[in-house]
C-alpha cells in the first residue's frame, strides 16, 4: 500500500518533470537523467561489456529521449521507455563494432525465477554473464535482471519472442556450466 | 561491472537480486547538456503528446465558440442599442474591483460588449484565481503574463473609448472581440501553465 502511494507520487512527479523538460526546461530534463542515470548505464553496461561504450551509448540515449519527449506518452513508464531507447542505441553501437550473432537453439524449458542452487558472489554471477554471448546475454539481462517478459523483451530486442525463449534457454545452460550451480 | 567491492562480494541466491542501477564512473550530464544546447527544441504544440494536442484543440474550440458569442453579443449590442454605451468612459481599475498597483485586474467586461453567460462565467472563474496561479509561476513567467495583460488590458480601454464615441464603428468592434479573445488565451494558458510540472 505504501509502496503503491510512493511509486504514484513518483510517477506524478515525474510526469511534471517530463511536461516542464517537453517545454524546453533543461533541469527538468537533468532531474530525470539524474534519476534514471543509473538503470539506463547497467543495462547499457550489460548490453555492451564496455564502461567507455556504455557511458557513450547512456549518453546517446538521454540525447535521443531529449529530441523524442513529445512523442512520449505520461501514462506509461518513463523507466520502460528510456530502457527502449537504450536498447535500440547498444545494439546500433554493437552492430558498427560488434560480431554477428550466431543463430539460437530450439526453445526447451524456460527458467522464470532465475533462481540459483546455491548463492553465488554478485561480481562472479555478473562476469559470468557479461561473457555470454551477446543475442543470450541482452535476452537474459533484460528479462531476468530487469523483469521485463518474454513479448516485451522480444519486442525491446527487435527479435521474435520464440527466439528470445531460445536465447534465455542457451543464457541458463551457459550460466549453469559457468557458475557450476543450477539455475532454475 | 563496476561496483563497491561490498556489493560485488555480496551473495545473492537470484538473478533479480542484482543491482539494476549502475551509476556511470563519470557524471555525464555536462557531455549531455552540452549536446542539447545543439538540439533545436520542439516548441507548443509539436512538442506535446496526442492527449494533449486533442486537449488543446478542444480547449481551443471551446474558447473560439465563446468568443463567437461574444462576437454575436456584441453585434446585436451595437446593432440594437446603438446609444447605450456612448459617451461612456472605459472602466477604471476601481471600477473593477480596486486591484492594486499596474492593473492586471480588468477585467469586467463591459455587458454591453460581452453579453454570453458562458463566457462571463468562464472568464470570472479564470480570473477569480489569476493572482493565486501567477504567484505558482517563475518569476520571468510571471512578468511576461503580467506585461501581456497590462498590454490587453490597455487595449480594452482605448477600443472602448474609441467605441464611445464611435458606437458603430464595425473594426473598433471587431478589434475589441480580438482582444478579448487575446485576453482569454492568456488567462487560459495562465490557468494551464501554473498546474504542477507545467510552464508558460
Amino acid at each position: 500500500m505504501a509502496d503503491a502511494q510512493a511509486e504514484d507520487t513518483r510517477v506524478d512527479w515525474e510526469g511534471a518533470l517530463v511536461q516542464r523538460a517537453r517545454s524546453g526546461d533543461r533541469r527538468a530534463f537533468e532531474r530525470l537523467y539524474r534519476e534514471h542515470a543509473g538503470r539506463v548505464y547497467g543495462l547499457c553496461l550489460r548490453m555492451t561489456r564496455d564502461a567507455q561504450l556504455a557511458e557513450d551509448c547512456t549518453q546517446e540515449t538521454f540525447i535521443n529521449a531529449w529530441r523524442a519527449l513529445g512523442k512520449f506518452e505520461t501514462r506509461s513508464s518513463l523507466s520502460t521507455w528510456l530502457h527502449r531507447i537504450a536498447v535500440n542505441v547498444s545494439l546500433a553501437r554493437r552492430r558498427k563494432t560488434g560480431p554477428v550473432e550466431p543463430s539460437p537453439e530450439e526453445e526447451e524449458g524456460i527458467a522464470s525465477e532465475w533462481t540459483l542452487e546455491t548463492p553465488v558472489e554478485v561480481h562472479e554471477i555478473e562476469s559470468a554473464i557479461a561473457a555470454l554471448p551477446e543475442g543470450a546475454r541482452d535476452a537474459l539481462v533484460l528479462h531476468a535482471l530487469y523483469g521485463y517478459s518474454h513479448g516485451e523483451a522480444a519486442h525491446m530486442l527487435g527479435i521474435a519472442e520464440g527466439t528470445c525463449k531460445a536465447q534465455l534457454h542457451r543464457a541458463r545452460a551457459l550460466l549453469r556450466a559457468r557458475l557450476g550451480v543450477e539455475v532454475s | 561491472m563496476s561496483g563497491s567491492s561490498n556489493t560485488e562480494n555480496r551473495k545473492v541466491g537470484s538473478l533479480r537480486e542484482l543491482p539494476q542501477s549502475i551509476e556511470p564512473p563519470h557524471d555525464l550530464w555536462p557531455r549531455i547538456e552540452a549536446q542539447l544546447g545543439e538540439i533545436p527544441h520542439e516548441a507548443g504544440a509539436a512538442g506535446k503528446s496526442p492527449q494533449q494536442r486533442r486537449a488543446l484543440r478542444a480547449r481551443w474550440l471551446a474558447a473560439a465558440a465563446m468568443v463567437a458569442c461574444v462576437a454575436v453579443g456584441v453585434w446585436i449590442g451595437r446593432s440594437l442599442l446603438p446609444g447605450v454605451s456612448g459617451g461612456g468612459s472605459p472602466p477604471t481599475s476601481a471600477q473593477n474591483g480596486g486591484h492594486e498597483g499596474r492593473s492586471l485586474a480588468p477585467l469586467v467586461p463591459r455587458q454591453v460588449y460581452v453579453s454570453d453567460p458562458r463566457y462571463e462565467h468562464q472568464r470570472a472563474d479564470l480570473v477569480r484565481d489569476l493572482q493565486a496561479r501567477l504567484a505558482a509561476l517563475s518569476p520571468p513567467e510571471r512578468a511576461k503574463v503580467t506585461t501581456s495583460l497590462e498590454a490587453i488590458e490597455k487595449a480594452k480601454k482605448d477600443l472602448e473609448e474609441a467605441l464611445g464615441h464611435d458606437p458603430g464603428n464595425a473594426l473598433l468592434q471587431e478589434l475589441l472581440v480580438n482582444t478579448y479573445q487575446d485576453e482569454m488565451r492568456v488567462l487560459t494558458d495562465v490557468h494551464e501553465a501554473s498546474d504542477p510540472g507545467r510552464g508558460i
